[in-house]
């Protein structure tokens, strides 16, 4: 099989040669770190490259499994975390110089879970700098750039995540998702991201932006894919409080192609705000194929949906300012001019704001839990715009006029519940640039998110396209 | 911009100070523009009747292990 072939096979496709022995995982290893010398010089998607501990780990994964000891389906599967998970013995930067010589002692569980399931990881993913940003922007490790016109932005803030992905550069790359940054990169990067539910997958060792907010989730070319690897990661650890003690069930058990009877509401106040027509086609277009394959569609309304910008900015900013104040009031020079402003203004948030929003919090996700008895899920487009031009400070949303970051997180911020919520390629661009579906669902139904995720992409042919480069 | 009207100039550089920053940096007149614009974006805040709803993060005493103390002697 020809190496790039082998860049582009799912983790499903590969676990499957890889258990029959029919490929090793130093082939495995070997094409994917062949992909990033070729590649990585356009897209910059690596802070840091683990070649040798990767072939080493591939060479021991091929033992393992020739004596029998195969461990599951991502044993030889190559993998890249975004550098903000903590890596024993791998420097993690979180996108900041001022980090360059950290290097971690322990694993953050998410690490130390795939470590045990036996796939490799291949390096350290480039961010937007402390996960607070939407566009992959980061002057001190260079700039993301997007795999399908690497004149714009990958979206972040887990830019290098899903540029990694895209490009066959690995086959499940990790992200982190406060107010969007899985979904936001998966959309803008034509790829699969999934922000489990809040509590589902450890935060331990991980660089926070927001505590409260803050969701470790998988990025991947395929739906199976998100499955696999959230068997791996998800569940309780006694290292991070906030995660749930509910049975983990296996999430391939969701992919049954079926969605007859699924009610799934489109929410109106979407299709209300700026939104490129590009999209809006798509999107509705995808809508319409979950309808023909049998789910209940109905028009929908998104209560407080205006007030929960303002809701999820408060906290968002209270808490990454509350984080990061010694860093600000130690290395605030060296930090990348736009994060220094947004960690400074959080300062200026009072005590009684941030609760004040809590409270708010608590009523959206009331409203919205009520919202989901009425349908299973909440449908809409993931990005209002395709890939903007790199370095762009505004967009053009059906002729109006956004700030970058307002018209990024336009649709990821509402969901400042915790619930899950899945983007999955919907189409592309005249320009083919590529456009994301985002399905929303309730907390700890990240089943049925995933089932109608795959459902919808089986039906299509979106997955299966592959940037130029 | 947004007009600098919730939050004067001088309340600012005392907050900033407060806050830790240094507030005679030629940075903060970057900066207070910036948290003007931010106060101003988060003011709908103010609208959402939250009578009844606690916040979310509402605290939880962690959950304790029992283990085997020696009681020492009894009597």
């Amino acid at each position: 099989m020809e190496p790039l072939e082998i860049c582009y096979l799912s983790a499903a496709q590969l676990s499957g040669l890889i258990r029959r022995k029919e490929i090793s995982p130093v082939e495995v290893v070997t094409a994917h770190l062949d992909r990033i010398q070729a590649t990585d010089g356009v897209l910059n998607s690596f802070i840091t490259l683990l070649p040798e501990q990767a072939l080493a780990a591939a060479r021991r994964a091929e033992s393992q499994i020739q004596s029998g000891q195969y461990r599951g389906p991502l044993h030889g599967i190559p993998v890249g975390l975004k550098d903000l998970f903590n890596t024993a013995g791998v420097k993690t930067t979180s996108g900041s110089r001022i980090f360059d010589n950290f290097i971690p002692d322990q694993d953050c569980t998410v690490a130390s879970r795939f470590q045990q399931a036996g796939a490799i990881l291949l390096g350290k993913l480039n961010m937007h700098q402390f996960a607070y940003g939407p566009t992959g922007e980061n002057p001190d490790y260079g700039h993301m750039h997007n795999p399908w016109d690497p004149e714009c932005y990958t979206g972040g803030s887990s830019g290098g995540s899903g540029s990694a992905t895209a490009a066959g550069q690995c086959t499940i790359t990790m992200g982190s998702d406060t107010g969007g940054s899985v979904r936001i990169p998966a959309a803008l990067c034509g790829i699969v991201g999934l922000k489990p539910t809040y509590g589902l997958v450890s935060r331990h060792g991980l660089t926070a932006l927001a505590w409260s907010m803050d969701h470790p989730g998988p990025m991947v070319r395929t739906v199976e894919d998100a499955a696999l690897a959230l068997n791996a990661i998800a569940g309780h650890d006694p290292k991070d409080a906030t995660t749930s003690r509910a049975p983990v069930p296996d999430y391939t058990s969701a992919l049954s192609g079926d969605v007859r009877g699924l009610r799934i509401g489109v929410v109106k106040e979407y299709f209300e705000a700026a939104l490129d027509p590009q999209v809006e086609r798509a999107t509705r277009k995808a809508i319409e194929t979950l309808e023909e394959l049998g789910a209940n569609v109905s028009e929908i309304s998104f209560p407080m949906y205006e007030e929960s910008q303002a809701i999820s900015g408060t906290i968002l900013m209270a808490e990454a300012s509350a984080y990061h104040r010694e860093l600000l009031a130690r290395d605030g020079g060296l930090l990348y001019p736009p994060v220094r402003l947004r960690l400074e203004a959080g300062l200026f948030i009072s005590a009684a704001d941030y609760i004040k929003a809590q409270q708010a919090r608590t009523r959206f996700n009331r409203a919205a839990a009520q919202l989901l008895e009425e349908v299973d899920l909440l449908a809409g487009p993931t990005e209002p715009v395709t890939a903007p031009p790199l370095l762009s400070t505004s967009v053009d949303a059906g002729g109006q006029t956004l700030g970058i970051t307002a018209a990024l997180t336009q649709y990821t911020r509402p969901y400042i519940t915790g619930f899950p919520a899945i983007s999955v390629p919907c189409g592309f661009s005249e320009e083919g640039l590529p456009i994301g579906l985002q399905l929303a669902g309730r907390p700890f139904d990240d089943l049925t998110v995933l089932r109608a995720a795959h459902a919808y992409e089986q039906a299509t042919e979106w997955s299966k396209r592959r940037p130029p480069i | 911009m947004a007009t600098p009207g919730r939050l004067s100039k001088e309340a600012f550089l005392y907050l900033a100070q407060q806050a830790g920053l240094d507030s005679a940096d030629p940075h903060m007149e970057e900066l207070y523009p910036y948290v003007v614009n931010v106060l101003a974006s988060i003011e709908s805040l103010a609208q959402i009747d939250v009578s009844g709803f606690e916040p979310e993060m509402a605290f939880a005493p962690p959950e304790v292990q029992a283990t085997s103390v020696d009681p020492g002697p009894v009597g």
